[in-house]
């Protein structure tokens, strides 16, 4: 674009869009502060002996003490606590992104009557908080002899993936043009065989983006693992967690390694990748 | 080919699991649910049907979940006003830059990936009257001694106590990177020519924002605003990492709805009740949903 501003006007908006440009630099940068800050406390005070935390809270470590890590691991059954979330994790991730992906195909590449009927059922489920499911989930489960065991963990977290699942996916499979499909029936391809060898590989990123979502989601979720499991050996991370570290106990320094045992992994995970977890998080809630 | 694409057998192998599960697991479970709710139902005891009895005690004889309404309306208004503000902010800010926009918005998203129960233990310890910002504090000389500090997350007095406000704002730091995701995409999807119109027609940047870009997101603020809604009235993780247990169980004064759910339900094994008290969540939800849906989304311009 082009517009005509006489030279004195053009070199004050310079330094006005300088001087505010780095207004917000500075203004950007303390938020960083603000987010980074709490995080590194908590790493910088788990190396700490107790007494010197409890004496200069604030102050740096002298060295590094991996003391408080294994203490957390070993005697806080954080790294049994893992084990379980990841399990837990991974085999919800598996069947939703299987089961969901089949449903979503279902939905947007076969051709049926009541398909939008469908998408709208499954949709109903992301507007269900699941507290009102709690408790009558929890007795149904407990009659089934399924309370108190991680299968009984991952039914649920199946089900609450799934929506977001299929309407993830099932936008990556409208995008994919039915004449690859066309092409693919002629040359005397199955259905099953089509999602299989045409769907999935090209809804790729799709799955990447529901895949690491659903296990996030899960690997933090806390209400359902309180309730649904009470036996120390298969409580999941956050409920470890918040056993752990509480006002029960006076050394705080092996509560901060506790919590930075539970926090590296998604951070970990995030720093990776960022972008996709960014990107599906924003299309989930994006349905518009 | 179509008739391929048709056929039922097909369709049905590849819904069912799906339908299945989410069936079972979900849509049934709402509906026993909201049977139970109109039970008298307890641990070791056969669901009794009382009609609207729990109701009844929900809205009239219940102090805890008097406390709770009031604490978590508050959070639902906070958080709705605070994360459009701040999550606009942001969203503004960040699409005008270039330089580092990715690895600040990386930045302000993080804590919503990680663990609201790690990140509330982490804020306990921030706000422990002995050793965080109180410490901080007597460190700058503002305070005697971090002992004699404010009470940040214990203090009991006034309409919405002081731990209340803390954890919204703890929140608030946690969720308004989702908020300006949201913004920013909306943001980032206005055609370039509309703002190089506006600029030829000597309209400044600060007058594009509200007369613009505003009115373009307008969906979005509506689809976000909700999230918050849904999100604050669910509210259960920072709470429960936050506050003293005797604060937030029976009696307590920093109950929501979600922890009068998890305390009636799984302390006092009053299924009945906590499925009374899950359903007027829901039914919240889907009000709040419903209003900002109706008077946010005014109309789309694109």
């Amino acid at each position: 674009m082009k517009v005509d501003f006489d030279d004195s006007m053009v070199e004050k908006n310079k330094g006005q869009r300088q001087a505010v440009k780095i207004a917000i630099y500075v203004l950007l940068s303390f938020l960083v502060l603000v987010y980074i800050v709490p995080l590194l406390w908590i790493v910088m005070s788990a190396m700490k002996p107790n007494s010197q935390f409890k004496s200069a809270p604030w102050s740096l470590p002298t060295g590094m003490e991996f003391g408080n890590f294994i203490f957390a691991w070993t005697k806080g059954h954080l790294g049994n606590a893992m084990f379980n979330s990841f399990v837990v994790s991974t085999c919800t991730l598996l069947i939703s992104l299987a089961v969901g992906s089949m449903a979503a195909f279902a939905i947007a590449k076969l051709r049926w009557k009541m398909s939008k009927l469908a998408l709208t059922y499954f949709m109903i489920g992301m507007m269900i908080p699941i507290h009102c499911v709690l408790f009558s989930l929890y007795t149904q489960f407990a009659r089934w002899g399924l309370t108190n065991s991680l299968l009984g963990l991952i039914i649920p977290y199946v089900a609450f993936s799934l929506p977001i699942t299929i309407y993830i996916m099932a936008g990556f499979f409208e995008s994919i043009p039915n004449e690859l499909f066309e092409a693919a029936v002629i040359d005397g391809c199955s259905v099953p065989k089509l999602f299989f060898t045409v769907g999935l590989p090209l809804a790729k990123t799709g799955f990447m983006v529901t895949g690491l979502m659903s296990f996030v989601n899960n690997w933090n979720e806390l209400l359902f693992a309180m309730v649904f499991i009470s036996d120390d050996e298969r409580k999941t991370l956050p409920v470890s967690l918040t056993k752990f570290v509480g006002p029960h106990s006076t050394n705080y320094t092996q509560m901060f390694a506790g919590i930075v045992i539970a926090v590296i992994p998604t951070i970990i995970v995030y720093c990776i990748f960022a972008n996709q977890i960014v990107e599906g998080l924003t299309a989930g809630a994006v349905k518009g | 080919m179509d008739k391929l694409l048709r056929k039922k057998s097909n369709i049905i192998l590849f819904l069912a699991p799906a339908f299945v599960i989410f069936s079972a697991v979900l849509i049934v479970p709402i509906i026993t649910a909201f049977y139970y709710s109109l039970c008298d139902y307890k641990l070791n005891s056969a669901p009794t049907f009382v009609g609207l009895k729990n109701y009844i005690t929900i809205f009239t004889d219940d102090p805890d979940m008097k406390i709770a309404f009031k604490n978590s309306i508050f959070f639902m208004i906070f958080s709705i006003i605070s994360q459009l503000f701040f999550g606009l902010i942001l969203a503004a800010l960040l699409t005008n830059i270039k330089r580092g926009r990715d690895f600040f918005k990386n930045v302000y998203y993080l804590p919503c990936v990680l663990s609201s129960a790690a990140l509330g233990l982490l804020w306990y310890f921030v706000f422990h009257p002995k050793y965080g910002v109180n410490k901080i504090m007597e460190n700058l000389g503002m305070l005697e001694n971090a002992n004699e500090g404010t009470l940040w997350l214990s203090d009991t007095s006034g309409f919405i106590i002081l731990p209340i406000i803390v954890i919204s704002f703890v929140a608030l730091w946690q969720y308004v990177g989702q908020s300006m995701m949201l913004y920013m995409a909306q943001i980032s999807g206005i055609s370039k020519d509309i703002y190089e119109a506006a600029a030829i027609d000597g309209c400044s940047r600060t007058q594009a924002f509200f007369r613009i870009t505003l009115p373009l997101i307008k969906p979005m603020m509506a689809t976000a605003m909700s999230l918050n809604a849904i999100g604050s009235l669910k509210f259960f993780d920072l709470i429960f990492s936050m506050i003293p247990e005797a604060m937030r169980g029976k009696g307590g004064k920093a109950n929501v709805i979600a922890t009068v759910i998890y305390d009636q339900g799984l302390r006092f094994n009053k299924y009945g009740y906590a499925c009374a008290v899950g359903m007027v969540l829901l039914l919240m939800c889907l009000i709040v949903t419903f209003l900002i849906n109706k008077f946010v989304k005014v109309e789309s311009y694109e």
